[in-house]
């Protein structure tokens, strides 16, 4: 499914589906907003993990001593949180192009997403990092371990555990975010939603059922995330 | 298409009356959507607290549905959708009232967690010394409660603040609709956006520093770290 | 005797407050040397300098000769050792900290077994049962997987000092072993600590544990608002007819009912 779109366009191949008997006709809109559905999940995780990738380099330069690291951090994390994602997503979309980068919009689309996340994401990690109790880091030198192997070894782990509910928080809140880059052309679910409508005139029953596809997909993620959890507490409980 | 980034901002200036409306609007909404917010917020935080269990389902499952999907689906069901069940609003009420509900469910987590993080002493003090229900919410619950929601709330309001940009998306004259039309006029969609962007930035940390100011001003109320 | 550790004129300030002013002391080798005195007298800072965990603004501290992290000429002057020489000084000295410090995310086996991995490079298998010996050597050996949060405390002290202990350091350093634990756990890792003494361990121990400190310690070493009191052997410091600060400190503990300081 690529994001380049005529509006109704998948809608013109269902023609047929308007003509078919209606008990038929709700199982096909159906199965067309879950294969929509998967499309925003596939879009939320590359998204999430490109934005999770971006947010460690951004704490890391956040919490380094040299401003000249953590100062462009902060501005970062600062423009990112504080534009509403939809600019975001409107100024990487024409600011490609005009910069001589031509891409599917689903690329633009991905690329806003997880700059987006990375700015949130930074701000969990750097509050987990900060959290590693210095005990356990004292230990570690006591031990002989180098600072490299203190970070991978102890803090990252602990930190990663720290930080899960609100990583996971974020994750949903990236599948919720996707539904704006409908608005340059990505055929996710609530694209999906819009281009039924404008043809078969249904805009409770689909929008319904998108947002139902939502809630069901934010579920299913919130239990994944504390089974994670559950697996990472480490003899607690 | 702007092989330069060139930033024509005499072009852009000349519509400052247009720019400046728009400007109005979008406080208008996100100040009107904020009442309307926390105002459906407190109401089913104290609904939930104080009133019978069936009235606690129901409201969570509101606080669920609204916090769970994406504000946009909800927006194009009542704007869409509205009219099919017989209400039909224009797009600067719908996006009022649409914003209002979805702020709702999530000041309604932030009044709840205020209302568990008041130590339960507090109130059973108050209880014992024979308060009402009505007192004891009034004189003991609220103002402890007002210290203690403020960065939760501060947060939340900011976000809607962001989210109004997405009424552009049904044609509300706000902003983001507003500097991205002139964009399209001017054929300088970049620089638009990015004065767009830069203006909203600048909204938000405002918002924000508003925000810490207040939080600082009543940190003398507050009872323990 | 030997000394395991020199300690001269060592002075240590945090901000405006000193700390340590001028310590003097040999730690001798082979014995246990415990450090005690009333709170905020700088037993621990003291001890911490020992392991470089804070660095001393004045003075020199030698580890079986080798200089800890600075030297000193002849007319005062301090120049800052290399990390790699500091490291190399510190792989001789085990820590065993008061809030065990044990990593949450790995086994009792694993905690023991991390260092001889990823310091001394030791191979998985050969790691592991080094770990298992010391496991068994402070009786753990059945608990080797579980996690710090299914072990009591006392449990995880003897773990954290089977930690340190796997990379036979020269020197056991302890910082108030016992001060987190509940008085029924402090027993089994006394015991431990007794059972090091025994052995030869050379050991600096900073402790609360009077009782302990005058059975098991060769050299104790008084502090009062960091200098050094009063440092010899039990009956010289515990010994009628005592100094008048030592009988001060002294009768906190027996309000505490500690009967079993004679």
């Amino acid at each position: 499914m690529d994001g380049r779109d005529k509006p109704g366009h998948d809608v013109e191949d269902e023609a047929a589906a308007l003509s078919l008997p209606r008990p038929l006709m709700t199982p096909l809109l159906f199965g067309l907003l879950v294969k929509a559905a998967l499309y925003t999940v596939s879009i939320s995780a590359i998204s999430i993990a490109i934005g999770i990738t971006l947010g460690l380099i951004v704490a890391a330069a956040r919490a380094s001593s040299t401003s000249l690291l953590s100062w462009p951090a902060r501005v970062y994390v600062s423009f990112f949180r504080g534009v509403p994602l939809l600019v975001q997503l409107l100024l990487i979309y024409n600011l490609l192009p005009a910069i001589g980068i031509n891409t599917p919009s689903v690329v633009a689309a991905i690329s806003g997403l997880a700059l987006c996340t990375s700015a949130y994401q930074a701000e969990n990690l750097r509050g987990g990092f900060s959290s590693v109790p210095r005990g356990l880091l004292e230990s570690a030198e006591m031990l002989g371990l180098t600072a490299w192997q203190q970070l991978v070894r102890i803090r990252a782990p602990i930190a990663f555990r720290l930080t899960l509910p609100a990583v996971v928080n974020e994750a949903i809140l990236i599948l919720k975010a996707s539904s704006l880059v409908s608005v340059v052309g990505v055929v996710e679910l609530t694209r999906m939603a819009q281009d039924l409508d404008t043809s078969l005139y249904k805009p409770i029953q689909l929008y319904s059922s998108a947002g139902l596809l939502y809630f069901l997909i934010n579920r299913v993620v919130s239990s994944l995330g504390r089974l994670a959890e559950r697996r990472m507490s480490w003899g607690r409980r | 298409m702007g092989a330069a980034v060139r930033f024509d901002y005499a072009l852009i200036l000349s519509r400052l009356p247009d720019i400046l409306s728009a400007l109005g609007v979008t406080i208008g909404v996100w100040i009107a959507s904020l009442i309307g917010a926390t105002a459906i917020g407190f109401g089913v935080a104290v609904a939930r607290r104080f009133g019978p269990r069936p009235v606690d389902a129901v409201l969570l499952g509101y606080v669920e549905l609204f916090r769970g999907t994406p504000f946009l689906v909800q927006l194009f069901l009542l704007y869409f959708g509205g009219p099919y069940a017989g209400l039909s609003l224009d797009a600067l009420p719908a996006g009022l009232l649409a914003l209002s509900v979805y702020g709702g469910a999530y000041f309604s987590e932030v009044f709840r967690a205020g209302f568990e993080a008041v130590p339960r002493g507090h109130v059973e003090a108050a209880e014992c010394a024979g308060f009402s229900r009505g007192q004891i919410i009034r004189r003991i619950l609220l103002p402890e409660m007002a210290v203690l929601v403020l960065p939760a709330g501060v947060n939340t309001a900011v976000s809607l603040l962001k989210d109004t940009a997405v009424l552009s998306v049904i044609t509300v004259p706000e902003l983001t609709l507003t500097v991205s039309a002139l964009g399209t006029e001017f054929y300088a969609f970049v620089e638009a956006l990015f004065l767009l962007a830069l203006g909203y930035w600048g909204l938000v940390e405002i918002a924000a520093a508003l925000g810490r100011i207040a939080e600082h001003r009543l940190a003398r109320f507050r009872f323990s770290a | 005797m030997t000394s395991a550790i020199s300690i001269r004129h060592v002075s240590k300030a945090f901000g405006q407050t000193e700390v340590l002013h001028g310590i003097d002391l040999e730690i001798p080798a082979g014995a246990a040397t415990c450090v005690i005195g009333p709170s905020g007298s700088g037993k621990s800072t003291l001890l911490r300098c020992l392991a470089f965990l804070e660095e001393a603004d004045s003075g020199v501290i030698e580890v079986f000769g080798d200089p800890l992290g600075f030297t000193e000429d002849a007319s005062g002057r301090r120049a800052r050792l290399p990390a790699a020489k500091v490291r190399a000084v510190r792989a001789g000295i085990g820590m065993v900290f008061q809030q065990f410090n044990l990593w949450p995310h790995m086994t009792a086996l694993g905690n023991v077994s991390e260092a001889l991995k990823q310091v001394r490079r030791l191979p998985r298998k050969e790691a592991e049962d080094r770990a298992m010996a010391q496991l068994r050597r402070i009786g753990l050996e059945a608990r080797a997987g579980y996690y710090p949060s299914q072990l009591s405390g006392g449990q995880q002290q003897r773990v954290a000092i089977a930690r340190a202990l796997a990379l036979e350091p020269k020197i056991m350093l302890f910082d108030e072993a016992t001060a987190s634990l509940d008085p029924e756990l402090t027993g089994e890792v006394l015991n431990v600590m007794r059972d090091l003494a025994a052995e030869g361990m050379t050991m600096v121990i900073v402790t609360h544990e009077i009782g302990f400190a005058a059975t098991v310690g060769k050299l104790i070493a008084f502090l009062d608002h960091g200098r050094v009191l009063l440092a010899g052997g039990p009956q010289q410091v515990f010994g009628k007819p005592r100094h008048p600060r030592i009988e001060q400190f002294l009768d906190t503990y027996l309000d505490r009912g500690a009967a079993m300081l004679v």
